[in-house]
């Protein structure tokens, strides 16, 4: 008997470089993240971490015999943004992190935020991450500071942490409920 | 919680519109390397700009009329030292900032004398290239007129050609539209969209339906939820 191929149902985890976009698929996904990497070699990424995403990362998490839910990392740094484009294509969902301790890098993820609402305005929330950290912003800040509106769910997160990456997801399923 | 940052990524306009957004009391410190300034901010706007030498002289100083005081200014002379302190802070290019939110009380009498969103929009009409793009970094973006739109263009005196684009924005035209039919350059455009978008005259098109890539069911979502509890 062939084993039956199952549906593969897509969320894409975006964000500024840094953000944490692989740890927070490697706290929730079932499988080790699979992930492309590069040697960062721009000065100033270089001093935050040694490797960098350049293709996508994911992890997935098995629904049941027939679907399965993938969560695609985007690369962070603008250099790689043509991949925005093939991993908009069929979404369900967008989760743009933020690192709520680098303000310097929410210019990057407005960019990220207006690159898909004008081209895959799919419903997304966006997770404040590093919220334990010292010198965190509020989420409420970083909401203007991104020119969202109310109806945007902007929301505090620790990626390390499964309970506050399960909220996000949850969230962003609830404001998938809203469209369907 | 910190609002703190260097102000070579993040411009006074960027912290003005967090500050006017909330209403904020409290204290912005400016510490560049050659000046460090205290401005006193009520409800979102700017009431005084003082000289410092060391930041931890300014919370020594839990009352308004304690400021005044100390500094030898009269209410009735705010304006004029308010005026002639906003360029010497606006100069400033480098260096760190933090908000410290609360901590002064000011009198009642104590009133905004010159409204931040002016000010917003006349730094908006210097920015640079890089800076615009970090907020109009897209031509296909859309944007529409805010609920209070008309009360913040009166107190932003806007000129005629801000006034041109502003009648221009309707929720449908991108960015490419109102710059094809303005006829203006893309830099003063995106300058314009820029202050608009900090002072809070307009704001991103809501999106009223969202386009969901898969066929999902209420009951296959139902699962996924589900599964993600349980983990």
């Amino acid at each position: 008997m062939s084993e039956k191929k199952q549906k593969q149902i897509k969320i894409v985890i975006a964000g500024p470089y840094a953000a944490g976009k692989t740890q927070f698929i490697n706290t929730i996904s079932e499988i080790e993240t699979v992930q492309t990497e590069a040697k960062t070699t721009r000065k100033g990424e270089k001093e935050v971490k040694n490797h960098t995403t350049v293709a996508m990362d994911f992890g997935r998490i098995t629904i049941d015999d027939e679907h399965v839910l993938y969560l695609f990392g985007t690369p962070g740094q603008e250099r790689f943004d043509f991949m925005w484009d093939i991993l908009g294509k069929g979404m369900v969902g967008l989760v743009v992190l933020v690192d709520s301790t680098d303000p310097s890098t929410f210019h990057e993820a407005r960019k990220i935020i207006n690159y898909f609402e004008s081209r895959y305005p799919a419903p997304f929330v966006v997770g404040c991450n590093k919220q334990d950290l010292k010198g965190a912003w509020d989420p409420k800040d970083i909401r203007t500071a991104l020119d969202l509106d109310e109806e945007i769910k902007v929301l505090p997160l620790v990626a390390l942490d499964k309970e506050s990456v399960k909220n996000v997801l949850l969230v962003l399923l609830e404001e998938i409920a809203k469209h369907l | 919680m910190a609002i703190t940052g260097s102000l070579e990524t993040f411009n006074f306009i960027d912290i003005f519109q967090i500050l006017k957004k909330d209403k904020k009391d409290g204290i912005l410190v400016v510490e560049a390397p050659t000046k460090k300034l205290a401005v006193y901010f009520k409800e979102g706007d700017i009431i005084y700009i003082r000289d410092v030498v060391k930041v931890f002289y300014i919370y020594l100083d839990l009352d308004f009329n304690q400021v005044l005081k100390k500094e030898n200014v009269s209410k009735e002379d705010l304006y004029q030292y308010l005026v002639s302190r906003l360029p010497i802070l606006l100069a400033l290019k480098k260096g760190k900032f933090s908000f410290t939110p609360g901590f002064i009380k000011y009198p009642p009498d104590i009133k905004p004398l010159i409204p931040l969103e002016k000010i917003m929009m006349y730094l908006s009409r210097q920015l640079s290239q890089e800076e615009v793009d970090r907020k109009i970094s897209d031509m296909r973006l859309v944007f529409e007129k805010s609920e209070n739109w008309t009360e913040i263009a009166k107190k932003a005196h806007l000129t005629d050609v801000e006034k041109k684009v502003l009648a221009l924005i309707d929720g449908t035209r991108t960015v490419e539209d109102i710059l094809n039919e303005t006829k203006i350059n893309k830099l003063t455009l995106q300058r314009i969209l820029y202050g608009f978008l900090a002072t809070g005259i307009i704001q991103r098109k809501r999106q009223k339906k969202r386009k969901i890539g898969f066929n999902l069911t209420k009951a296959l979502l139902q699962k996924i939820i589900a599964k993600i509890k349980g983990l």
